[in-house]
């Protein structure tokens, strides 16, 4: 195994190198161990882009070069930009001030293609930067800011100032403004302020990450840019089959081999059972996994786990593991899988909590506002009955970052995992007593993440790093390939959704049966909340007098579901959405007047949510939770007019004479979300103040890229009276910050907010009666904060350094800190109004989406430049659930499209024009006003262009993703 | 991932071939292919960059000569190529493949969906190879049914007729995805040439009324293929007409 090297001669950021490396390194092995930490891993197929470098100025892969082919060439990284401490390349200066980075996994690639790109060609088209970006995908941004940065960066070194990212103020056509929306690049947010929100310093201001400067130079900064001396390379050996019992592993030949140090399987490791899903403590039942099973559930389900000197060891001694199994049949689908007699896949004793393990449902879900009675007869008396069946399918979250855990053993022996993971805190609690190791010996830090999406709410990698670490006493790295990451990681559920409708001769609602089969893979993960989810989401956005709601959750052999954004929403969302069209088409009514009559209003309840297990403040005091802000209306206005809406009357635009075989509609689709799960999610913050009056932020909140590290840090800074790059901002870290359940429910800006706010608080208070002694004001209250100073109202002023060097140095000396935390009652809904526009090419059944528009009530946006950034990037995600996105299985469950090709998320060269505009409401329980915004824009898409498809063509798309051959069996049916 | 054992870069065509003989070797173009092959082969690799295989020049007033190790965004870029080949090239891979494969790979790899395949087809590309004794030209379509190139012999370059009218059309699930089905049409005095993608094992030129036998796959069945070339080939046969 001891590989050849050669020498080899190339020019590495303007200096000569000589590096020896083996013929089969890849350019991307040979580059990050010379320390460019900037070329990052995406896939092994050169198609994410992350690992981008320039050979002789051209773009090219290096995860598909080998290092040999660049010798006796020129390559470049991000690094050669990187000249002086705290300064930025124009290029670097612009994708910062555009938004343009979220996670900032691929930024390096980004800067590296712009500079190519502005070398060949100065002032570049909107056509030329995406087909330059077409190789550098990009799961986070919608690309809108990415056009925008370049654009920047271009107006920059061509020595014009380009615009500020300001948002563009929009009239509120509610309030009778009809003034058109100004002329601006698509990246800046439409902004429709309300009048009742009060003026802000730092709050709603585009502040530039707080990240920033280490995404846009490419330091590192992410799990794997850390060198640990000694560190040994996991690799997991998974299952051919979707379904066997193991019945024998000979690990013998593996064991023998030279530089491995540890193989892991069911037969040398203890049985602890666990549900990996990353949820709050008690994790909801049943927990059916254990770390090695003695049955494998899946194609990709793990067998065995190595450790050794390097990754090709380890992949060579998963070759030399035998593995005897009895081989067992399989099922897939979720409606086969709980018919009697379909192969049971949970036959084991010692899962507790399985509903029912002969018919492969771990637990259904139940709710309803009215006894069946009353439902029933809802529908007996409607004069309108609608009822559909639909099918969506399992999406990938496809992090452009895989999962990736680094352990390793610290100076007192307690277990360190550097972890990709959402949920630092739940990883630790759960990863303990599958280790045998006791909470306070396990640290867990999240560093920067590229990416995660809800699949990284999962307790995914830690537990066979955490036994490798113990079995070795070595640093371990273990990342996931792309294709492991498609087959192994975790993937939106699919569901078969029947959605029945009981509608009077207006159009109203009388009754709303909602009924899902959901496809949990085989472990039950998140399978009960998600399926919850569903029915809350499927059955809040319309007032109605009986509703009902059932679901089974089904075990299949298909890849583990798990946490996605919108967590059950988008699949419901796609049946209601395409039921209203239905509703409107059958009474022949305008599909939104339809809507308009039933939509929830301020004040409307909820009433849903307490029979679907919510616990919030109002359920508690028995009563109904209810809208406390709503801005519908409005968004439905602003996104009606971006598309145009009335050309679905105009004939000649709808079949344009010119193009025979295309016919073009309008689709939209309302949308709701929650905000945090009230009761449940929990957040903690802890404030200290500096001797120069600026201020550490730690917190277990776990940005992924979402921008909450910036719009926390902000949110302190506005209470504070200081900028947002005052706050040094650290997260997460189990050993250094306060608890966070982490990002999910989307509850960081809410709830994470908070406590920040209140920590904030808490220390404004001892710095205000600290200043109001310098001042000499007996009062206070008096006080106030900004510009980093401390003002009496006679306008003088002491500064907060000021503040600070006294309270540490000089009298009555403290520490200015404070820490809180914040749980809230309530669960603040965000809405929004989609639209699309397309083209159906009747003859080949090929859609084209030719514009998306959301207008989102998400409160008061603390950053409109990141939360414009998260609508974009989850619309393009929606884009991939509505029409391409799938993970096929063969007959045998093996996936045939594991990679990103196949598989395909779009590209910046794929991606239509979309417009963001930001509706105000004043959400009296969020920080500042805020609600949430993370997950609602994923929920709009597919059902708007379904809709649209029906709109142009008459015709329905009922399964998920509406592919050119079903929209072409629709049309010739 | 494939493993590569051994890298060398002959500096002469003799030198290339007399590696290449040995078992297990490959030719290495641009390496998009290589590099991104997640199967379990052992390889050695040869690497041709030192070949002087780029370029493309005109030879005469109908034939353009494009050298095999020639890369896909030099085609993009070069206004000697027809616009279709060169949309072709384009759609063929995304920025940073295309900064780095090259059209002899492409030809050597035979990708079922490569449209820049079916679009030389129809411009009559005639492969141009070195088998150490001298050279062959072998017309794409027998290339493509013939392949693997190797051992005993190197694409060196492919020519291709730019007389003529040419026209193309494709159905995918996204404006920039690979096609499931594309057609290309090229007339021209010498005759008129149809090719389609997604239809068989390569690209393929195809008759008029000729039966296809599609293998249906997650993105189109045969059925759908099938009416995919239909509706394409009309498409691009009117487009030249």
């Amino acid at each position: 195994m001891t590989p050849v090297t050669m020498d080899l001669e190339l020019t590495l950021n303007g200096s000569p190198r000589t590096v020896t490396c083996a013929p089969g390194d890849s350019l991307l092995t040979v580059l990050r161990r010379l320390g460019c930490f900037s070329v990052r891993y995406g896939s092994e197929t050169g198609e994410t882009g992350a690992a981008a470098v320039l050979l002789d100025g051209r773009l090219v892969s290096a995860d598909v070069l080998l290092a040999a082919q660049a010798g006796g060439h020129e390559v470049t990284t991000v690094e050669s930009l990187n000249v002086a401490t705290g300064e930025l390349h124009p290029i670097q200066a612009a994708f910062v001030e555009s938004g343009a980075l979220q996670s900032g996994y691929s930024a390096g690639a980004m800067v590296l293609a712009a500079q190519a790109l502005l070398a060949r060609v100065p002032d570049p088209s909107e056509w030329q930067i995406r087909d330059a970006f077409s190789g550098i995908l990009d799961r986070e941004t919608g690309y809108v800011k990415v056009v925008d940065g370049v654009q920047r960066a271009a107006a920059l070194l061509r020595g014009e100032k380009p615009e500020p990212m300001a948002p563009v103020i929009v009239e509120r056509l509610t309030d009778g403004g009809g003034a058109p929306v100004p002329e601006a690049p698509a990246a800046r947010p439409r902004l429709v302020p309300a009048a009742d929100v009060p003026p802000t310093q730092v709050v709603g201001a585009g502040a530039a990450k707080v990240d920033a400067l280490k995404l846009v130079k490419g330091n590192p900064a992410f799990v794997d840019d850390i060198e640990l001396r000694g560190m040994l390379y996991a690799k997991v050996l998974r299952s051919p089959h979707a379904h066997a019992r193991i019945v024998a592993i000979d690990d013998a030949e593996a064991r023998a081999l030279p530089g491995v140090h540890a193989v892991l399987h069911t037969f040398n490791t203890p049985r602890v059972k666990y549900a990996s899903g990353g949820q709050s403590w008690p994790n909801p039942r049943p927990w059916d996994q254990v770390s090695f099973d003695d049955k494998v559930r899946h194609v990709g389900d793990r067998v065995a786990a190595v450790a050794a000197e390097t990754l090709e060891i380890a992949e060579e001694a998963c070759r030399r593991i035998t593995v005897t199994y009895d081989v067992l049949p399989a099922v897939f689908d979720e409606v086969e899988a709980i018919q009697p007699g379909a192969p049971v896949i949970h036959d084991e004793d010692d899962t507790e909590g399985i509903l029912d393990a002969s018919r492969n449902i771990p637990r259904d879900v139940n709710g309803q506002t009215v006894p069946d009675e009353e439902v029933e007869a809802a529908f007996a008396a409607a004069p309108h009955v609608f009822e559909r069946t639909f099918h969506v399918q399992q999406q990938h979250t496809c992090p452009i970052e895989p999962a990736i855990t680094i352990g390793w053993l610290d100076e007192d022996e307690r277990l360190v995992l550097r972890s990709s993971t959402q949920v630092p805190f739940h990883a630790r609690r759960m990863v303990a007593p599958l280790l045998g190791l006791p909470v306070k010996q396990i640290r867990v830090i999240k560093p920067r993440i590229g990416g995660g999406f809800g699949g990284k709410q999962e307790m995914l990698l830690e537990d066979v790093v955490g036994h490798l670490v113990l079995a070795t006493r070595r640093p371990v790295r273990l990342e996931l390939t792309r294709e492991e990451e498609f087959v192994s990681a975790r993937i939106r559920h699919a569901q078969t959704v029947t959605f029945r409708a009981a509608v009077d001769d207006e159009g109203r609602l009388l009754g709303l049966d909602h009924r899902v089969v959901g496809n949990t893979g085989p472990y039950a993960t998140h399978g009960f909340t998600v399926q919850s989810v569903s029915g809350q989401r499927g059955l809040s956005q319309y007032n109605c007098p009986a509703k009902r709601y059932h679901a089974d959750v089904a075990y299949t052999n298909r890849p583990v579901a798990g946490a996605f954004r919108g967590y059950g929403a988008p699949q419901a969302l796609f049946a209601l959405e395409s039921l209203m069209d239905d509703v409107a088409r059958g009474l022949g009514v305008d599909p939104v007047e339809l809507r308009r009559k039933n939509w929830v209003r301020t004040g409307d309840p909820l009433d849903i949510l307490p029979a679907l297990g919510e616990r919030g403040a109002a359920e508690i005091a028995g009563e109904l939770p209810r809208v406390t802000s709503c801005a519908t209306d409005e968004c439905v206005a602003q996104a009606l007019r971006a598309i145009d809406w009335e050309r679905r009357n105009d004939p000649t635009w709808k079949q344009p004479p010119d193009r025979p075989n295309i016919r073009r509609g309008v689709g939209f689709a309302l949308c709701m979300q929650a905000t945090a799960i009230p009761n449940l999610d929990m957040g903690g913050a802890s404030i200290k103040m500096n001797d120069d009056g600026s201020f550490n932020l730690l917190f277990g909140a776990t940005d992924l890229g979402t921008g909450a590290d910036t719009v926390l840090a902000q949110i302190a800074a506005e209470v504070l009276g200081v900028e947002a790059d005052d706050i040094i901002v650290y997260a997460a870290d189990t050993d250094m910050t306060p608890f966070d359940v982490g990002a999910y429910a989307d509850s960081t800006t809410y709830i994470s907010g908070m406590a920040v706010k209140k920590a904030a608080e808490a220390v404004r208070e001892r710095i205000v009666l600290r200043a109001a002694r310098l001042l000499g004001l007996d009062d206070a209250g008096q006080v106030e904060l900004r510009n980093r100073q401390a003002f009496a109202p006679d306008g003088r002023s002491v500064t907060l350094q000021d503040v600070a060097l006294h309270a540490l140095h000089l009298d009555d000396q403290e520490q200015i800190m404070a820490t809180a935390s914040h749980v809230s009652g309530e669960s603040p809904p965000p809405f929004a109004a989609q639209t699309v526009e397309i083209e159906v090419d009747v003859d080949t059944g090929q859609v084209t989406v030719t514009k998306l528009v959301m207008a989102v009530d998400a409160g008061v946006v603390i950053n409109p430049t990141t939360a414009s950034g998260q609508v974009e990037g989850a619309m393009v995600q929606a884009l991939g659930y509505a029409l391409t996105e799938d993970l096929v299985l063969d007959e045998a469950g093996r996936a045939v499209n594991a990679q990103i090709g196949p598989y395909w998320i779009f590209r910046p060269d794929d991606t239509p024009p979309m417009e963001v505009f930001l509706v105000q409401t004043m959400e009296p329980s969020g920080p500042f006003g805020a609600k949430s915004i993370g997950e609602i824009a994923i929920d709009g898409v597919a059902p708007a262009v379904r809709n649209a498809i029906l709109d142009a063509t008459g015709v329905t798309v009922d399964d998920l993703p509406m592919t050119p051959e079903r929209v072409w069996r629709a049309l010739h049916a | 991932m494939v493993t590569v054992s051994a890298y060398a870069r002959p500096s002469t065509m003799d030198e290339a071939l007399e590696l290449l003989a040995w078992s297990g070797a490959v030719a290495l173009a641009g390496g998009t292919r290589l590099g991104g092959d997640t199967s379990a082969r052992r390889v050695e690799v040869v690497d041709l960059q030192a070949l002087h295989l780029d370029g493309i020049r005109a030879e005469g007033e109908h034939v353009l000569r494009i050298g095999a190790m020639t890369r896909l965004q030099q085609l993009v870029d070069s206004d000697l190529v027809p616009e279709v080949v060169r949309e072709a090239a384009r759609r063929e891979r995304p920025s940073t493949l295309r900064a780095q494969g090259t059209v002899g790979g492409c030809v050597a790899t035979g990708d079922a969906e490569s449209e820049l395949l079916a679009a030389l087809l129809v411009h009559e590309a005639v492969v141009h190879l070195d088998t150490g004794q001298g050279t062959d030209a072998l017309p794409l379509e027998a290339l493509l049914a013939a392949l693997p190139v190797g051992p005993g012999r190197i694409v060196t370059a492919v020519t291709l007729r730019i007389d003529g009218t040419a026209a193309a059309a494709h159905t995918a699930r996204t404006p920039a995805d690979r096609a499931i089905v594309a057609a290309f049409a090229r007339e021209s005095e010498r005759g008129r040439r149809v090719a389609l993608t997604g239809v068989a094992a390569t690209p393929v030129l195809v008759q008029p009324g000729e039966e296809l036998h599609p293998v249906g796959d997650f993105r189109g069945s045969d059925e759908y293929r099938r009416a995919l070339a239909d509706v394409l080939t009309d498409r691009v046969v009117e487009a030249i007409s």
